[in-house]
């Protein structure tokens, strides 16, 4: 514990990181305790208000409590992000463990796909798919459309990662011990990657958030979901720029600049971790 | 003649949380004008510390705690940062470890050379810089075309002769080398150390040489300064150091070098009855990188090799580069070859499945060179142990495989209360390899690939691992191919050798034929550049005889 401490005070990205994505939550969890989240949804509130002392972030042009919405919004987009990032970085491990173990034909043919469908342009991508799926798309659906492309990156870097580590030694030896492939994958290298994974894993998250958050912005999310995207989409459709109506602009915006900075921060906390060629001397 | 450099009671201190280690501990010593002395002394025992404190280039947690070290009058402890670092070059030059992957990759060596005169007041540019570098590449050996090339397009050898030239640029008054040829095959080794001597003849520069090496310190320094755990424990003519050593540390390290010298008698040899060999090698080679229209590069010519019956150990020797650890990947079935066939028991290595497949990891094993990549760091060493009893079907139960793993340590002079359940990252690179001998006890494999098992542990415990490479063979009939670019420990535990240069092999026979008498003049090549442990005795002829365009003849003679 004492060590774990002393570590974050040598890696203020991490500690940085921890920092600012455990106040969010904290936000969200308490507010999900003492305030009425049924307060997000349309006509619970009096219409385009100031921040005042029975809504201490405002409401908006329809009626939603602005805090309620803030701690359902921050719940919901991170859930989106992290069924997504999850996910990508899931289908990518295996797929570049795989590619990276067995080599030849299967490497080939994985990698190829992989570099294929990076040159896709995503947001493209995922607006066609978003737009032609029929009904009301609901944040388990928009995380499941994000990952459909989210693992491309994650499978092109663990699959780099475990070419490097197949000639390692102790590989070398493992297989000597009669190890096959999966044992090989599974108890030799993953272990040796987690720090990496959970790297990559919080850099998925990030990247699932923003695609979201692009997406519900264009108002292709969820219309009965009070999340961040979807709050921004209002905020934009129902002019509150032109009203002077800065504190609806101003809220969504500062949760996710925290979110980000925050994800941004413990990605490369981690990667330093990860990685010790980036630590600094200490 | 005047001392260039006088040490005084140096003390230096890593301070940890854990408390203070103490690397260096009232060091005194002189170096006269001139003059090469040689450190010598295990890792660990403190003389980069002693070097890096001289350099003002000791890192945080690194502290100079006592003492005086004078350059010429000029105090160097203590001196400020910008101060050491004009001192630094320009009155005493560093030749670091590895050097050769110290040179800026993206620079030509032009640059390299001019970076560090222009740090030096002496920013040169056109004709004139032209005709410092190719003064200066001269001294060290080199063509002036190679001040235009890059890092990667120059050998180990000529990148090490590069660094130097980058030292001598502005006539130091002392060298600090800290084992400058270590990652050199002995033939480079004896044209980098030839080119330190030149030097010293032309500059009159003191060389303070860091090694381990008692051979290369008798062929190349006049006085010795032994270190152990920080402190000097003998110091003396080499020529006295050598012969009468009064420490018996000193008298250990000298004792665990191997010469041509000295061999045990072959001893009993294990039955040798005709029995088909486990490994065949039959017009096996590898070329890597052809394509279609591209030859490629011939990494091992297909040769014929049959390992499980006679003879018991097999060296294979070589420079970098000559396929050697090419031929151990093919038989160990990391590689295939590209012609010919390695056949496992008659089948192909590559085609085992299954039972076979299990019955060939049992067979062939390996000790590899570098004990620290040996483990993996997320298990306890037990692991890299117990795995292949359990998964080979060796043993059935966790008990019985760790009565195993007890007598396989105590085997190899390990005690298995203080080895096993631990990291690697907490045992000594010695401790490792020993663990490495002690699973291929345990495995009794029938071949046993050994690709330099001893050129990274300490000299003094080279002879252990080797002694139980002797064990394997002389106990468990097992044959053992030993894989070494070291002559010496060659000649000592081998039955047979075989010689590689360029992926072909250009002469094998009795160890005794081919070491005492060889034959091929590359063979002579690599004989005479090994260092002896003994000042009088000549380096061989001129090193500088290149080895390259001899085309390499077979010459067989069992």
């Amino acid at each position: 514990m004492i060590a774990l401490l002393r570590y974050l005070i040598g890696n203020a990205r991490l500690a940085g990181g921890l920092l600012l994505l455990g106040g969010l939550i904290a936000f969200s969890a308490i507010g999900l305790v003492v305030y009425d989240t049924e307060l997000a949804y349309p006509l619970s509130a009096p219409i385009a208000r100031e921040p005042s002392a029975a809504h201490p972030f405002g409401t908006d042009a329809s009626g939603r409590d602005l805090l309620a919405v803030m701690i359902a919004g921050t719940l919901l987009t991170m859930k989106v992000g992290l069924i997504a990032g999850a996910l990508g970085v899931g289908i990518g491990a295996v797929l570049g463990f795989v590619a990276a173990t067995y080599g030849g034909w299967v490497d080939r043919i994985i990698s190829g796909t992989v570099d294929v469908l990076l040159t896709v342009p995503g947001l493209l991508v995922l607006i066609v798919l978003a737009s032609s799926i029929p009904g009301d798309l609901d944040t388990t659906d928009m995380a499941l459309v994000i990952a459909a492309l989210a693992w491309r990156e994650p499978a092109r870097q663990i699959r780099a990662q475990a070419l490097v580590l197949r000639e390692a030694n102790y590989i070398r030896m493992s297989r000597l011990s009669g190890a096959g492939n999966l044992s090989v994958i599974f108890a030799d290298m993953m272990p040796n990657l987690l720090p990496y994974l959970g790297a990559s894993l919080v850099a998925a998250v990030s990247g699932a958030v923003l695609s979201s958050v692009g997406l519900e912005a264009l108002g292709l999310g969820s219309r009965s979901e009070p999340t961040l995207g979807m709050t921004i989409y209002w905020m934009m459709l129902e002019g509150a720029f032109i009203r002077g109506l800065w504190w609806w602009v101003l809220e969504p915006i500062v949760v996710l600049v925290v979110l980000f900075v925050g994800l941004y921060l413990l990605s490369s906390g981690l990667d330093e971790f990860a990685n010790p060629r980036l630590r600094t001397a200490s | 003649m005047a001392d260039v450099l006088q040490v005084h009671d140096l003390s230096v201190d890593y301070q940890l949380a854990t408390g203070a280690v103490h690397a260096a501990r009232n060091v005194s010593f002189t170096i006269a004008a001139g003059e090469r002395v040689g450190f010598v002394g295990e890792s660990g025992s403190g003389k980069t510390t002693v070097a890096l404190a001289l350099l003002g280039m000791l890192r945080h947690p690194g502290r100079v705690v006592g003492g005086s070290a004078q350059l010429e009058g000029t105090e160097l402890i203590g001196l400020p940062r910008a101060a050491h670092a004009q001192l630094r070059l320009s009155r005493i030059a560093y030749v670091p470890q590895g050097a050769m992957n110290s040179l800026n990759p993206v620079q030509t060596v032009r640059r390299s050379i001019a970076d560090g005169l222009a740090d030096h007041g002496q920013p040169l540019a056109g004709t004139t810089l032209t005709e410092r570098v190719a003064l200066l590449l001269q001294q060290v050996g080199l063509t002036p075309e190679v001040a235009d090339r890059f890092p990667h397009e120059l050998s180990g050898g000529m990148k090490q002769r590069v660094c130097i030239a980058i030292a001598i640029s502005l006539s130091p008054r002392l060298i600090l080398a800290d084992e400058p040829t270590s990652a050199l095959d002995v033939v480079t080794q004896r044209q980098v150390m030839e080119t330190f001597g030149d030097i010293r003849a032309r500059l009159g520069s003191a060389l303070m040489l860091i090694g381990h090496d008692f051979g290369l310190m008798a062929q190349t320094v006049d006085r010795l300064v032994v270190m152990k755990d920080g402190r000097i424990v003998e110091t003396g003519e080499v020529r006295d150091v050598l012969r009468r050593p009064e420490h018996p540390y000193t008298r250990d390290l000298i004792a665990s070098v191997p010469t041509l010298g000295e061999r045990r008698s072959g001893g009993t040899l294990a039955s040798t009855d005709e029995r088909s060999p486990v490994i065949h090698l039959a017009g096996a080679g590898r070329t890597y990188g052809a394509g279609l229209r591209r030859p490629g590069v011939m990494a091992l010519r297909p040769l014929d090799l049959a390992l499980g019956g006679e003879p018991r150990i097999l060296s294979v020797v070589g420079q970098s580069g000559s396929g050697k650890t090419t031929l151990g990947d093919i038989v160990l079935g990391f590689v295939d070859p590209t012609a010919g066939a390695a056949l496992y028991r008659g089948q192909p290595i590559a085609s085992l499945r299954g039972a076979a497949r299990q019955a060939y990891r049992r067979d062939v094993q390996a000790v590899f060179q570098d004990p620290y990549s040996a483990f993996n760091p997320f298990y306890r060493v037990d692991r890299a142990l117990a795995q292949p009893l359990l998964k080979l079907g060796i043993v059935r139960t966790r008990s019985e495989a760790t009565a195993r793993m007890q007598a396989a340590c105590a085997e190899v002079g390990l005690d298995p209360d203080r080895v096993l359940g631990r990291f690697a990252h907490q045992l000594s690179g010695g401790q490792r390899q020993r663990l490495m001998v002690a699973r291929a006890l345990m495995l009794r494999p029938r071949v046993l690939v050994a690709d330099e098992p001893v050129s990274m542990v300490d000299a003094s415990l080279r002879f252990a691992i080797l002694d139980a490479l002797r064990t394997l063979r002389d106990r468990h009939d097992v044959t053992v191919l030993y894989v070494t670019h070291d002559l010496a420990t060659a000649y000592r535990v081998s039955d047979h050798v075989m010689v590689l240069h360029s992926g072909a092999v250009v002469e094998e026979g009795t160890a005794e034929a081919v070491l005492r008498e060889p034959a091929h003049a590359y063979t002579q090549l690599l004989v005479d550049s090994i260092p002896w442990p003994d000042p009088d005795r000549a380096w061989g002829g001129s090193a500088l005889r290149s080895d390259n365009g001899s085309s390499p003849q077979t010459k067989t003679g069992r």
